[in-house]
This record gives C-alpha cells, structure tokens and sequence, in this order.
C-alpha cells in the first residue's frame, strides 16, 4: 500500500478520509509534559476548579486499528500523581488530595482504549467519543469521552476530552462538612488535554 | 440545686440550639464564601460525628448552667448585665486561651477563629441572661 494515498495526519494535514483500513501501521504518539487534567467541582457554598498542570511522565500512545466499525484501537494510558492536583488554595487543595486518598493512591491513571474514529484534520470540528478506563483511590472505572481536536502544528494534535464523573463511581463519599451544613456535590467535570506529537 | 441547674441547662441548650445552628445554617446561605475555608482536612467530612457537633449546645449550656451556679453571687446588676459579664469572663478564662493555642497550631484562617471567639461568646451571654432571669 503506498502510504502517500493515506489521509492520517501522520502522512500529512491536507488530505481527509474515514477510511480506516488505510492506517497500515500502527502510529505512535508522543504525549508532552503540556498535558493537564482539570477537575471542576462545587459545593452548596462555592464551584472549585483544580488542575494537575503538567504532565511528568511523558509516555507514548500506540495508535492502531479496528477493523469492526472503524473504530480506532489505543492502547497506553497517562498517568497522573494525585498530589500534583493544584486548586489554588492551600486548604481546598489538601481537602482534594485528602478526599481522592491520594496517600493510599497516588497515582491517577487514564487507561485509552479506543476512538471512534481518528482525528481528521479536515474536519476539526468533528466530534469523536473514545472509550477510557480511568484508576483512581483504588477504584477502576469504564467511561466513554467525549473528544474536541485541533491540529496544533504539523505533526502536533491537541485533544481534550471532557467527561461528567460522580465521587461515588469511585467509591467516594462527597465530603459534608459542620454536621452536613457544607457539602460537597456528587458531580464533577473531568477535562484532560492531552498534547500529541505524532511520531512515525 | 442540682434541678435548677438540669432545668436552666435544658433550657439553654434548647435556645442555643435553635439560635447557634440557625444562624449558621443562614450565615452559609447569605454569606458562603465566608464559609469556604472550611473545605479544609482538619474538619470531619465523613458525617459520623454530626452527631457530637449538634449536641454541642447541651454540652456548653449544662457546662455554663453548672458554672453559673457555681459563681452567680459575683455577678451583680440587671438580668442583661449579668449575662454580659457572665459571658465577657467565660470568654476571657476559657476561649481566648484555647482560640489563642488553636490558632498557633492548626492551619486556620484568623477569620476562622475570630468567628468562634465571637460565636461563644454570644453563646455564652444568651446563656448566662436565661440563667440570670431563671436561676437568678
């Protein structure tokens, strides 16, 4: 197969196709220290919004394929340290990382499984689902995610995807607070960007 | 001696309730971000001692009631006055010193402790003017 024909952004950003039988390799991607996790949260009394701004371990995500449904095989995952969740205040901050049990586990985990199909850069507006399992206080959770992607730069993707999360899919009661006059609301709003070098 | 202390202590403990954990209850409402430091590790979040938080008012109102008793005689003047003073010393002898070691030692906000002198203190005046008019 002549890899010239291929619409991956790998291969080039001009070209636009779904056609996943195309990808013949697997495609590597490179996540940079610029990735982040966003947290956003409230409470009877206040919102808050907390950040674990920057990615320490670079890793690398395998991007192959699927051949039902075109769906987009990922296998690697990002992982995250608990205690680098940052809400910019010292008492809020320690309160998350108490609450998340980030002494027993201090490692948050976002396991990629799929994509519904591959960032086109075509058609950045288009939005792709993926699957994830994310690890967390002990406790491994199956979500589906909702994508948004830009094309950086050449061979750069940025992709964000956001998803509503609940303390109790991870076993986690909702802090209350001065005999339940304060209490913490069972939602939270999940973002991960994820800043995406793409190798081969 | 001993009902009129039970009595008056009963009878604070109620009034404190209803006054202590109804201005806190509206204090959060109209005022949260007053409130938002206690978001704080330091404060119980799992709701099994709720239970010792809302007793608190008896605890304090029968502690007052026998103190009271103990010291009535040197508290002169009108009803009022004697709540005020009564208040002004359990303030002085006991709050300021555990506010005081409280704020050297745990990681709470000024405000935070300034609150809790000012939310005893009120407490024990209330308490000492029920105690002045019903155990004079």
């Amino acid at each position: 197969m002549c890899l010239t024909t291929i619409s991956w952004p790998i291969y080039g950003f001009n070209v636009a196709s779904t056609n996943l039988s195309n990808l013949s390799s697997p495609v590597k991607w490179a996540l940079s220290k610029q990735c982040m996790l966003k947290v956003n949260g409230s409470t009877n009394i206040n919102k808050f919004s907390c950040v674990i701004p920057e990615y320490e371990l670079p890793d690398t995500l395998t991007i192959g394929k699927e051949t039902n449904r075109q769906r987009v095989k990922i296998s690697g995952s990002m992982v995250l340290g608990v205690q680098k969740f940052d809400c910019k205040n010292p008492m809020m901050t320690s309160d998350l990382r108490k609450i998340l049990k980030a002494k027993s586990f201090p490692r948050l985990i976002i396991t990629f499984e799929d994509l519904s199909s591959y960032p086109d850069p075509a058609n950045p507006g288009v939005a792709i689902k993926g699957f994830v399992t994310i690890e967390l206080a002990g406790a491994v959770k199956r979500f589906e995610v909702d994508y948004q992607y830009v094309m950086a730069a050449e061979k750069r993707l940025r992709m964000t995807g956001t998803k509503t999360l609940h303390f109790s899919d991870f076993n986690i009661v909702p802090p209350k607070r001065l005999g339940g006059m304060i209490k913490t609301n069972n939602e939270l709003n999940v973002e991960f960007m994820l800043n995406i070098k793409i190798l081969n | 001696m001993m009902k009129k202390i039970i009595f008056t202590g009963l009878l604070a403990g109620v009034v404190l309730s209803i006054l202590s954990y109804g201005s806190l209850y509206f204090g959060i409402k109209f005022f949260p971000r007053f409130f938002v430091d206690y978001n704080n590790p330091l404060f119980d979040s799992h709701g099994d001692r709720d239970i010792l938080f809302y007793t608190h008012a008896f605890v304090i109102s029968f502690a007052l009631s026998w103190f009271w008793d103990r010291f009535k005689r040197l508290f002169h003047g009108s009803i009022l006055w004697r709540g005020l003073e009564f208040g002004f010393v359990y303030a002085m002898v006991s709050l300021l010193p555990v506010m005081w070691i409280t704020f050297s030692a745990m990681d709470v906000t000024a405000f935070m402790v300034m609150s809790w002198f000012l939310y005893g203190f009120a407490q024990s005046v209330i308490a000492g003017i029920l105690f002045a008019k019903f155990n004079p």
